[in-house]
């Protein structure tokens, strides 16, 4: 019998953003976030002291993951950024410190909440339509027959995690590698429907990262004394190839609800195992020379097609499966009965390959959408991170092709936004004050604020105490060395904006971004053909990633900005 | 432990519900976080789900959560103006409790404790509430009231046509106070849109309110991570599972849903297999295979695309289903199975017909079935053709947190039973007193059928019962009444038949004492006057006016049993009130047409309040029109709180001067806002919370128990013992 228990009531506290120790919190947060945030950010060790890893990271998603958070309000905050993250893998850090700048700078204007999320909302919808628009100044179309602007879109998703430890080097390798591997997973004839195939990851830790190297086909791993047994691999043109999802174990299957009465001269693993030797015997007579198993191949089926020289690899593992049917060019075989020789598979080729200390069978497949992209690091957190920079890249390149266009990275497209708002909102107010009760000074608090919360997030990339500025032409982020002299002359001490489109050395104005200024129209001349040709190094962003992250953190904001209440159940 | 329950103490306790629903009511209302022990996070405004997770430890508020849950489940809205008006009312009635024990307590009780007093005149109070519930609320209702509604469908005719604009509006005012107030205008657009678009014909609009009522949960997905504006609709059903194998495949698609496995077993249960020989384990092995092949060959023949399974299908069959092109489903919830079989009409299939030379009859046509992928989750998207009404459409709620999704998911859900209540005709009965005497039927059965009848409690959810509803339901009072009397058997009551009469007494007709008794004399059966015998005592003690309820309770009961005998012929309510209106009390029953609505921001308050004062002024018993009279101060308190933060000319003072004025005058109202909310949910709210205060105020001690958990508002048993 269960015990019945009386529920303990629950806690109930109103107004919880005034509250000094939610403040507090959000701002430890906030500065947790903010120090990691981009190329130069500081890294961030995070480990249990009852034991287990150490993680060493500057990524979103593990960082909020390993975060234990007790107060509600920031556990609403972090999982929100957490399925932002599961769901777009990139921009995670950009929309939680954007989300706790607009919290703080929000509740700082002390107008009503009603007010605010109102108006919040219209500038978020001012945002995304600028962002949409044709003539917005700080998207990049993406133009898939120069693969430049990709591969600058995965350097800068690659550089934006320093706790890969990469030199320049590597960098440009990896980059490389994870375009090559992307370009693999699409398929040659596409349809007006395309399928992108799979890149899957193989570690190899302790090797240098320069060794990294992208193959296609499937690499898959076994232990030396296995590889030895099947070497050496005899030589044809193509291999023909079962591939079982049925177990070969030679268990029982279900035998249903009701009682099964064996005999006692009666054996059915003898005749379970003689069934599978049957079978050995088809797939020999048929001339396999590649035996794969989802699950466990019975030891003496393993034996009787080792004799016959065929190639018997069991638990190969679901996760695997998908990717080995699509190498083969046949679904998985689920029965044990007669096989049909049309259920076979082929392979170009088998090869036995070793990296590091590692043994593979490479399948090289005639044409197939996958590859596998092997990842090596010296260490074992380096590796962890690597890997989730690979992900965040791939995954932003195929957000990429379903919307083909990029947003101007390092800070620019935050300072370029924030001008445009308030050059829109100084011009022509009444397009948003339309219909609802609110007045100009409102609008102009709280645009004060939404602008500088996003020009703090892109202040957020400089970490080395150094200026960072915006120019009055472009609406471009542009930062100075640290302990730079105090008369200056801007063009020298500046080289290039954030993103990398242009050079101090054109006719420009600068501001400090703390520093209030005249709003300004930013231009929107983007130089198309010629400019993302030759300016080799622009820093690109994800543009699904980065547009969904604005009105996720806004939205979020918006949701703690409207608590009035908490009830906190304590049972 | 005991501890005095008095209205003192519950409204200590509603003022503190009060101060924590205001936040969240109307279109200024903010959120409210909730964190379940599992770690949850749940954003919300609805009201019972604050009450909820508030795990009050209070008895008295306990009981007016389960009131106003119990109210959420027949309405599905209206949880925190329930908590208000109630506040108010027991404001009001704590604030004129000294005028009232004058008037209401008579000299003989005065020897009691004053404790006991009190709460005799706290049961004076509650039994005058349930008759203005009973009577005057449905007669100003209809009377009055009726005048001012208006209507959801576009046409006046008897062909009830939806008219968007107004439907947007009703929704959009819902969805302002049940979620966040950037997203009520998408959320309510979303709605709108799902409506028409799911609805097949104009008439058919019922049934689809019905559908997605029942079938909610998997009529939505919720995605996490993305922006409520990336919410939408998609066409065709969405199933929330993946494909065991998806064979992608054009034209004609058949559907087939089977309820078992489709492979053969060794035995089933009850059986046994008796296996002799290894040859025989191959045959019977051999022979389950190509049976599974069989039929699967069967199924591709017959056009057979996919397979919906309710059971897990073993690997075998999916295996043949591959080959044979043929898409499996599996693991369907019983809900989703009755849902495709109520869309399509399709009953499952038999493994008994398989046999090839069968036709397979049990197959359905659907336009498309493919994965559908929201959020790296895959999902089973079903095109089906609708027999019904219903064309199958799906909602994809988004939001960055699960908590918020849920909110939306929770608000669609309410705004769908609330449309439901909506378009369903609300019954209102009163009594209306005319000098015409002559009675056409004097019933003998009447006593016997009220003591046998096994005293129901089904009080909720009476008024939508049209026709057999008004017995019933005084046949629950009855129950009621007779459980009070249990509590409070200490008191002097010589009867109990005089205890439950009192609450049908009729305050607003004030005849002369002596005819009152000349026509129960007269029109009671002999079989009765031993009623009237037994409770002389307790009469002749108490003040003129008890008799004048008595005599009038024994009248209306009979007039009760002469409109039950009519209702049996007629159906039609005309025909019905041509026949009560020759007996000396006419039963009145109308009907509150389905679809009425009123313009937001305490129109029906304002209204209501300015109605019952009207009413009030108009007659002169005592109780009957203070009740009135606090009832329609406590309405106030509604659009007091929506236009708290509205300044000049939208301010609560000037609004309400404004719509008197224009009362007076005839004119027709002026309403700042735009936007409709539903008559008879505000009427069943009403009641609701009547019957919530009768209920509170009839209690007059709280028992603690330090023992084991149970349950907690049997106090009445207690106290007998």
């Amino acid at each position: 019998m269960s015990r019945l228990e009386a529920k303990k009531p629950s806690l109930c506290k109103s107004e919880p953003l005034t509250s000094e120790r939610v403040r507090a919190t959000l701002c430890v947060l906030k500065g947790i976030l903010t120090s990691s945030y981009g190329p130069s950010g500081r890294l961030k060790q995070v480990h249990n002291g009852l034991g287990g890893c150490v993680c060493t990271t500057s990524h979103s998603s593990a960082l909020l993951s390993n975060l234990p958070v007790t107060h509600p309000i920031l556990k609403i905050l972090t999982t929100s950024m957490q399925n932002h993250v599961s769901c777009f893998s990139d921009c995670g850090l950009f929309t939680a410190i954007l989300c706790c700048n607009l919290i703080e700078n929000l509740q700082r204007t002390g107008l009503t909440p009603t007010t605010v999320i109102k108006l919040n909302q219209q500038l978020l919808h001012l945002c995304t339509s600028y962002l949409k628009s044709e003539s917005c100044g700080c998207r990049i179309l993406v133009d898939f027959s120069r693969p430049q602007t990709l591969l600058c879109l995965v350097r800068s998703i690659v550089t934006s995690k320093p706790a890969s430890m990469l030199t320049r080097e590597e960098t440009d390798h990896i980059s490389a590698l994870v375009l090559r591997a992307f370009l693999l997973t699409i398929p040659d004839n596409a349809k007006d429907h395309l399928i992108l195939g799979k890149s899957i990851i193989v570690p190899s830790k302790g090797q240098r990262v320069l060794d990294s190297s992208v193959f296609p086909g499937i690499l898959l791993e076994m232990s030396e004394v296995q590889l030895m047994k099947i070497l050496p691999i005899k030589k044809s043109d193509a291999f023909k190839v079962a591939l079982f999802c049925a177990s070969l174990s030679g268990d029982l299957s279900d035998t249903g609800e009701g009682t099964v009465v064996v005999s006692s001269r009666v054996s059915l693993e003898n005749a379970a195992l003689e069934q599978l030797l049957n079978l050995g015997r088809q797939l020999v007579s048929d001339h396999v020379d590649l035996v794969m198993c989802q699950k466990v191949i019975h030891p003496s089926l393993k034996q009787f097609l080792s004799m016959h020289r065929v190639i018997a690899v069991d638990r190969v593992g679901v996760a695997l499966m998908e990717p080995l049917s699509k190498v083969t060019g046949t679904p998985p075989i689920g029965s044990l009965g007669s096989i049909s020789p049309s259920s076979y598979g082929r392979v170009k080729d088998l090869c036995p390959a070793k990296f590091g200390f590692k043994h593979f069978l490479h399948l090289i497949p005639n044409e197939a959408t996958i590859c596998s992209l092997l990842l090596c690091s010296r260490n074992d957190t380096a590796w962890d991170e690597l890997k989730l920079t690979c992900q965040t890249a791939l995954h932003a390149l195929q957000l990429t092709i379903k919307e083909p266009s990029v947003l101007l990275g390092g800070g620019c497209t935050e300072t370029h936004l924030a001008a445009y708002i308030r050059h829109k909102i100084c011009n022509e107010p009444e397009s948003i004050l339309k219909d609802d009760g609110c007045t100009e000074t409102e609008l102009q608090l709280i645009t004060e604020a939404f602008c500088s919360a996003l020009e703090s997030v892109a202040g957020s990339l400089e970490h080395d105490g150094g200026e960072v500025l915006t120019d009055m032409k472009y609406g471009h982020f542009w930062s100075t060395q640290a302990e730079s002299p105090s008369v200056v002359n801007w063009p020298d001490l500046l080289s290039r904006c954030g993103c990398g489109l242009y050079n101090s050395q054109e006719e420009l104005h600068w501001s400090f971004l703390k520093t209030t200024r005249h709003p300004f129209a930013p231009q929107t001349c983007l130089p198309h053909e010629e400019a993302t040709g030759s300016a080799n190094n622009l820093t690109l962003d994800c543009f699904t990633a980065k547009l969904s992250g604005l009105q996720v953190a806004v939205e979020t904001a918006n949701l703690i900005l409207d608590l009035s209440y908490i009830i906190e159940d304590k049972n | 432990m005991a501890a005095v329950g008095s209205a003192k103490v519950a409204l200590q306790v509603a003022e503190v519900l009060e101060t924590i629903v205001s936040c969240c009511v109307g279109p200024e209302g903010r959120q409210v976080l909730c964190t379940k022990p599992t770690g949850e996070v749940l954003v919300s405004r609805d009201g019972g789900c604050l009450l909820e997770a508030l795990h009050l430890e209070h008895p008295i508020a306990r009981m007016v959560v389960a009131c106003v849950s119990s109210h959420l489940r027949k309405t599905g809205d209206g949880a925190k103006t329930f908590i208000i008006f109630l506040c108010h009312l027991l404001r009001g009635l704590h604030t004129i409790t000294d005028k009232e024990q004058d008037s209401l307590i008579s000299k003989n009780i005065q020897t009691h404790r004053r404790h006991w007093k009190n709460c005799c005149q706290w049961k004076f109070i509650s039994q005058a509430l349930l008759t203005f519930q009973t009577q005057i609320l449905d007669y100003i209702m209809d009377h009055y009231l009726s005048k001012h509604f208006l209507s959801i469908f576009s046409s006046s005719t008897k062909e009830r046509t939806l008219c968007r604009s107004s439907l947007e509006l009703l929704l959009e005012a819902y969805f302002c106070g049940r979620v966040g107030r950037n997203n009520h205008s998408f959320i309510s657009q979303l709605m709108c849109n799902y409506f028409f678009k799911s609805m097949a014909c104009e008439s058919g609009f019922e049934e689809v309110f019905d559908l997605v009522d029942d079938y909610f949960v998997e009529l939505n997905v919720g995605v996490t991570g993305l922006p409520v504006s990336d919410s939408r609709i998609i066409a065709g059903l969405v199933l929330h599972r993946d494909f065991s194998v998806y064979c992608p495949a054009d034209g004609d698609i058949r559907i087939v849903i089977v309820t078992e496995t489709i492979q053969p077993l060794f035995s089933t249960s009850g059986s046994e297999f008796i296996l002799n020989s290894e040859a025989q384990f191959h045959t019977s092995q051999f022979w389950i295979m190509e049976k599974t092949k069989a039929i699967m060959k069967h199924l591709q023949s017959q056009n057979v695309k996919l397979l919906l399974s309710s059971v897990k299908q073993p690997d075998l069959v999916i295996y043949y289903a591959g080959l044979n092109g043929i898409s499996v489903v599996e693991c369907l919830s019983p809900e989703e199975v009755s849902l495709i079989q109520r869309i399509i009409g399709l009953s499952p299939f038999v493994l008994a017909q398989a046999s090839s030379q069968y036709e397979i009859c049990n197959t359905a046509l659907v336009k498309f079935c493919k994965p559908l992928i929201l959020r790296s989750k895959r999902y089973v998207h079903l095109g089906l053709i609708s027999t019904c009404s219903f064309i199958p459409h799906c909602i994809v709620l988004c939001g960055p947190v699960q908590g918020l999704v849920e909110q939306h998911e929770d608000a669609l859900h309410g705004a769908f039973k609330m449309l439901r209540q909506l378009f369903k005709d609300l019954d209102l009965n009163y009594m209306i007193r005319t000098s015409d005497q002559n009675h056409t039927s004097s019933p003998p059965t009447y006593k016997t059928s009220r003591e046998s009848n096994p005293l129901p409690e089904i009080v909720n959810g009476l008024i939508q019962r049209p026709y057999q509803g008004t017995v019933v339901k005084n046949k629950g009072k009855l129950a009621k009444t007779q459980t009070y009397l249990k509590v409070y058997s200490n008191l002097v009551v010589p009867s109990v038949e005089l205890e439950t009469d009192i609450p049908y007494s009729t305050p607003k007709v004030t005849p002369t004492d002596t005819y009152q008794t000349d026509e129960t004399l007269r029109c009671l059966p002999p079989t009765k006057t031993r009623i009237i015998d037994d409770s002389e005592p307790f009469v002749e003690s108490n003040s003129a006016n008890s008799i004048a309820e008595n005599t009038g309770i024994e009248i209306s009961y009979e007039n009760l049993q002469v409109t039950k005998i009519a209702r049996k012929g007629s159906m039609l309510p005309v025909r019905e009130k041509s026949l009560e209106m020759c007996t000396s009390q006419s039963y009145c029953c109308s009907t509150l047409p389905a679809g009425c609505v009123l313009p937001v921001g305490g129109n029906f308050e304002i209204l209501l309040h300015y109605y019952l004062l009207n009413h009030a002024r108009k007659c002169q018993q005592s109780e009957g029109t203070i009740v009135s009279m606090i009832i329609a101060n406590a309405l106030l308190g509604i659009p007091k709180i929506l236009y708290k933060s509205k300044k000049g000319k939208y301010s609560f003072p000037q609004i309400y001067v404004r719509t008197l004025h224009a009362l007076q005058t005839n004119q027709p109202m002026v309403s700042s806002q735009t936007g409709l909310e539903s008559v008879a949910g505000k009427y069943q709210l009403l009641t609701s919370v009547l019957q919530c205060l009768t209920k509170i105020l009839t209690i007059d001690l709280v028992i603690n128990i330090k023992r084991q958990p149970q349950e907690m508002y049997d106090q009445d048993s207690e106290e007998e013992v």
